[in-house]
């Protein structure tokens, strides 16, 4: 007798379930709980890849989120070989080396999925491989970056070199991303970009312990939940731009929550050192001007299509939302204050100056219908979008150049190697005499 | 040590062996079974530990496998397979031959613990034995499989059926295991001899990891996959051994470590290996998957857990393997062979992971898949499967 079989479950519930999970073990701060929520997010998205029309073009395509995961799960077994605290029988600068390995590849892991690693860098201008909703998950990647660096900030926080090398490469990814949304056309693209530089900029705000990493996080969630919002609002009818009210209300708070982020590192950059202050203040302000500029001028106006309001539909998430995050913000700073932050008037002013400039230019600029004739500033405006375009494009098609140099090496080298053998019987003998004459007069020359 | 009762693991790996008999015929020829038994009894009880192994292992199992796949059959490939094996193993037993008789010569003594007493004392030029030693060990090596010797693994399970090649292989690994053991006691005795075995044993483990890890990427047919696998066990093998001899203790403790990991890797072999010859072979990334993972996905799961522990994916018992290994290397400050553990380790596990991803493929609706997967090829699977996963729990549960 053949048992019922049972039925077949959606691949886009699969996904979204280990998607879901993935995301939520990345909170737990167990051993191998974040190797796992990596894994289960890679696996999310290979489940619904392998279920689009084309499997072919997508599985490849978020095949490299694998890497994440296969670091997490090298410092996660790290962890597990290391001794513990009072047990340890190793030499200490060993143990030093091996802490400094997992810090590398907590890094690694978060910043591959941050975009600021030049492998897979451009995965925020392709959408996701789920049929319709497709356009906005890979925006959970870089969230998932974030937090992956928020909540096992203690492993790679301490190491020095590490700290420093991951702040400047999350400076670059989030002038790059603020760069490529202002470049991209469609909102959409422009959002998921914005997502990467919120995501970048929050993990140099870590780094660099402007504040403590639990205001980060509050600030990065204001920013980040505003972009992930309106780019998920988006399959719903676009609600959070229908109208002008509306529209208006998403503007002030895409301008609040990202103004709000950006302020504390912009903070610390102009109250530090030559060096460091000014690099990060310089790349900062720069992507911060960009940021705000395109969450406030780049926000189309959908017309509004009823009439009269339905029944209920006052208290719709949309509406509801924008109070909080805009509420959220201030608190946020505010919580800063009661945990010791007091930054100079002076540095507090200037740090407000880019997302002023970017957000007030916008608005200034801003017109709800586009000209018939474009005028002097749509012309350098479009001008300047393309120039974006182009550098981004000539970042990219670099840092591909140089992994295909490195690849092309490799291969060179491993070439002959794999050729040594050809799998020949006698081969094996001869190889085997070749090794034991080696074996015999390596002692010789010690 | 961190496995549980080897004989129990290698009764199932002798079991799901003895299924895969059934697959080509509902009931195998009688001189087809008796050939099976004569090789997988024997393999089986030198892995269980129920026959302890010396030196002497080493040549019989050597022998007994060459002349079980020495035959004149319609397959050229186990013949082919036997040749390469005596020209492999046959000289590598030479070489070590000469090793060994060059040590009894400049020590007067045939035992190797009075050999290393002996030359502890200096009476005997240390060029004889500085030659002799890395000669000694050298069949050692090649028995475990590691690289550059990991061919020979790779086309045992290429070549010999899925029912053979599992144990077979396990135990040449573990006689290698048992050579290296049974050449080196009593080798604390000699600090020198000591000091030179630990660097010829951690070079040969190095490259054995680094090697297995650089080639397990480009392997395209699942059953060299499945062989470079077995290899790297023979890599991890040799860093156990190496660490234990390079300090100075007893190379005793190694041998206790050996007899649970060669009756799990027979276990974890005996699943993976019909597992591979079911797997599609070098699969585009978006094809359409294998037809025992569409058509009995739990049993290839059972089997790719078995794969999944010969890596030692963290969650199954071949974990407590590795990370014993890895354990050992970092108390012992051995950061450069840590390293290589840690990428064999890392390749190991995204070789699981691409078989897990190419054998389920792309989703495909509502065509029929064909049934070309035997009941009795499942039953291995299985029997290898849920005795890795009693094993490890068994290990959560006995601490």
């Amino acid at each position: 007798m053949r048992l019922p079989r049972l039925p077949r479950p959606k691949a886009r519930h699969v996904g979204g379930v280990l998607f879901g999970a993935g995301l939520a073990l990345l909170l737990v701060r167990a051993r191998f709980a974040p190797a796992l929520g990596v894994e289960m997010i890679a696996a999310g998205f290979w489940w619904w890849a392998r279920a689009t029309d084309e499997p072919a073009l997508h599985v490849p395509r978020w095949a490299w989120l694998r890497r994440p995961a296969a670091a997490l799960w090298l410092a996660a077994a790290l962890d597990a070989a290391l001794p513990g605290p009072g047990e340890s029988v190793a030499p200490v600068a060993m143990l030093g080396f091996w802490w400094q390995v997992q810090a590398v590849l907590v890094v690694w892991a978060a910043l591959e999925l941050l975009a600021a690693l030049p492998l897979a860098r451009p995965f925020s201008d392709l959408p996701g491989p789920l049929v319709a909703r497709g356009f906005w998950l890979p925006a959970l990647l870089p969230s998932a970056g974030f937090v992956l660096l928020w909540r096992h900030a203690d492993v790679w926080v301490n190491v020095d070199w590490v700290r420093d090398l991951a702040a400047l490469l999350l400076l670059l990814t989030g002038s790059l991303a603020a760069l490529r949304a202002f470049g991209r056309r469609r909102w959409t693209a422009g959002l998921r970009w914005l997502v990467v530089w919120d995501g970048s900029l929050a993990g140099v705000l870590l780094a660099s312990h402007a504040v403590p990493a639990p205001v980060a996080a509050l600030l990065w969630v204001g920013a980040c939940g505003t972009h992930t919002w309106l780019l998920v609002a988006e399959l719903g009818g676009a609600t959070p731009r229908r109208g002008p009210v509306m529209a208006t209300l998403w503007r002030a708070t895409a301008w609040t929550t990202s103004t709000a982020l950006a302020w504390p590192l912009l903070v610390w950059g102009a109250g530090g050192g030559p060096g460091r202050g000014t690099l990060v203040l310089v790349l900062g302000a720069f992507s911060t001007a960009l940021a705000t500029w395109v969450g406030v001028a780049r926000m189309p106006e959908a017309p509004e299509r009823r009439t009269l309001a339905r029944p209920g539909s006052g208290l719709s998430p949309s509406r509801i939302l924008p109070a909080f995050v805009l509420a959220g913000a201030p608190v946020a700073l505010a919580s800063a204050w009661t945990l010791g932050y007091k930054p100079g008037w002076l540095p507090a002013l200037v740090a407000l100056v880019p997302a002023l400039a970017g957000g007030g230019a916008a608005l200034l600029t801003f017109r709800p219908e586009p000209l018939p004739e474009p005028g002097p500033w749509a012309r350098a405006g479009q001008w300047a979008r393309r120039a974006a375009r182009r550098f981004f494009r000539i970042v990219i098609a670099s840092e591909r150049a140089l992994l295909g140099a490195a690849g092309g090496l490799l291969r060179a080298l491993s070439t002959p190697l794999r050729d040594l053998h050809t799998g020949d019987a006698q081969e094996y003998l001869l190889f085997l005499a070749g090794v034991a004459v080696l074996a015999g007069l390596l002692p010789l020359l010690r | 040590m961190s496995v549980a009762h080897p004989a129990w693991s290698v009764l199932l790996a002798l079991a799901a062996g003895a299924a895969l008999l059934f697959v080509r015929r509902r009931v195998p020829p009688a001189g087809e079974a008796l050939g099976a038994a004569l090789v997988l009894v024997p393999c089986g009880a030198a892995l269980a530990g129920l026959v302890p192994l010396g030196w002497t292992a080493a040549p019989l199992v050597a022998a007994l496998v060459v002349a079980a796949l020495a035959q004149e059959d319609a397959d050229p490939l186990p013949g082919e397979c036997a040749l390469k094996l005596l020209w492999v193993l046959g000289g590598a037993l030479a070489v070590s031959a000469a090793g060994v008789a060059l040590l009894t010569f400049a020590t007067g003594v045939a035992s190797a613990p009075e050999q290393w007493a002996v030359l502890q004392l200096g009476l005997s030029p240390r060029l004889v034995s500085d030659i002799a030693l890395p000669l000694a060990l050298l069949a050692g090596v090649v028995l475990l499989g590691g690289a550059p010797f990991h061919f020979w693994v790779a086309d045992v399970f290429q070549g010999v059926p899925a029912g053979l090649a599992p144990l077979a292989v396990a135990a040449l690994q573990a006689a290698g295991g048992a050579w290296l053991v049974s050449r080196l006691a009593g080798i604390e005795a000699f600090n020198g001899g000591a000091d030179l075995a630990g660097v010829v044993l951690r070079t040969a483990a190095a490259a054995a990891l680094l090697a297995g890890a650089g080639t397990i990427l480009w392997q395209r047919r699942p059953e060299r996959r499945v062989g470079t696998l077995a290899s790297l066990q023979g890599g991890l093998a040799l860093a156990v051994l190496a660490v234990t001899v390079g300090r100075g203790r007893p190379v005793e403790q190694a041998a206790a470590w050996l007899v649970p990991w060669g009756a799990h890797l027979a276990l974890a072999l005996a699943g993976a290996a019909p597992l591979a010859r079911l797997s599609a072979m070098d699969s585009s990334p978006g094809g359409p998957g294998a037809p025992l993972f569409r058509r009995h996905p739990l049993s290839a799961l059972a089997g790719l857990y078995a794969l999944a522990s010969l890596a030692g994916v963290p969650g199954t018992p071949g974990a407590a393997l590795w990370l014993d290994g890895a354990r050992g290397l970092i108390a012992n400050g051995r950061s450069g062979l840590m390293l290589a553990l840690a990428l064999a380790w890392l390749a190991a596990f995204a070789t699981v992971m691409r078989e897990l991803r190419e054998g389920f493929g792309a989703r495909t609706e509502g065509e029929p898949v064909p049934n070309h997967v035997p009941a009795a090829a499942r039953v291995a699977l299985w029997l290898s499967g849920a005795g890795l996963a009693a094993l490890g729990l068994a290990r959560i549960v006995l601490g």
